[in-house]
């Protein structure tokens, strides 16, 4: 089971709406603006990764369409969460707001982890 | 009527300033130009600026606890600059000419941001430190950066065209 998280201006809510089991969603809100977001996004996302390794490699798909600002740390610790999953072998799908254009020119610029792996999944809606 | 907006703020060093600035500005913005992805850039762009003075600062003589935003903003063109105090000989004051250096060996900022993420696809940064603000500043915001170093203060200027 995967527990919401909040924490300064920030929200990370799992949504189980598809009840077959492949894969699990994560919408983000708010803005993401600590000095350093590792320290709360990492443990987070390990006991997520741990909990989808568990549940047979489910799909771990991160919606940002409602979030309103991060900064360039919390680009870091994204980078750094690709890097984790990609290692535990966990799929992943970032589904962005291709409408709003700090979101476009963000999550554009990190299609430079997608690789034949499969792995990771740049989606735009 | 040309629109036109100046901003001229001491800004405490605390880093929950850095997000009730950012806030103020975009509303700021909002209430004067038309385009909110514009305005959207433009604060995040002075957040980063923000953070990196902050973060890399000489905050340690008792008198030094100000850092100093300036904003103008016009039809087409906002520039915004932070001054804040530093050690001159400092690694940081380095790094940041060492940045700005190599991000004017790329033709478009787009492709320095690309760039920096491949050095991170190969070696992921050090959590907490993303060395991405500058960069990402340069190519959001389409920015031209400039720092200029005066005595123990060190001025970091971002020019947008919109």
């Amino acid at each position: 089971m995967v527990l919401p998280l909040a924490s300064d201006g920030l929200t990370i809510e799992p949504v189980d709406d598809r009840n077959d089991g492949t894969a699990i969603r994560l919408v983000w809100k708010g803005r993401s603006s600590a000095r350093n977001p590792g320290e709360l996004l990492v443990p987070y996302f390990q006991g997520v990764f741990d909990w989808a390794v568990r549940s047979g490699r489910v799909t771990v798909e991160m919606h940002f369409e409602r979030m309103e600002h991060f900064n360039s740390s919390t680009v870091g610790a994204l980078i750094y969460l690709i890097q984790d999953a990609r290692g535990r072998q966990v799929p992943m799908v970032f589904v962005y707001d291709q409408k709003l254009k700090w979101q476009k020119l963000s999550f554009d610029a990190m299609r430079v982890f997608v690789k034949s792996d499969g792995l990771l999944q740049m989606r735009s809606v | 009527m040309p629109r036109r907006l100046l901003i001229d703020l001491p800004v405490r060093n605390e880093w929950s300033n850095i997000e009730l600035v950012r806030t103020a500005i975009l509303n700021c913005f909002a209430a004067v130009f038309n385009d909110l992805d514009s305005c959207r850039t433009v604060a995040t762009v002075i957040s980063e600026l923000l953070e990196n003075a902050i973060k890399y600062g000489n905050w340690e003589r008792q008198s030094a606890h100000l850092l100093h935003l300036a904003i103008t903003g016009e039809d087409g063109q906002v520039t915004v600059s932070v001054e804040h105090p530093v050690e001159p000989t400092s690694q940081d004051v380095l790094r940041l000419r060492d940045t700005l250096a190599w991000l004017a060996t790329f033709a478009r900022p787009e492709d320095a941001y690309r760039a920096r993420l491949n050095q991170f696809a190969e070696a992921p940064p050090e959590l907490g430190i993303s060395r991405l603000g500058l960069v990402r500043i340069a190519y959001e915001g389409n920015c031209v950066l400039q720092a200029n170093l005066e005595g123990e203060t060190l001025r970091v200027s971002a020019q947008m065209a919109q």
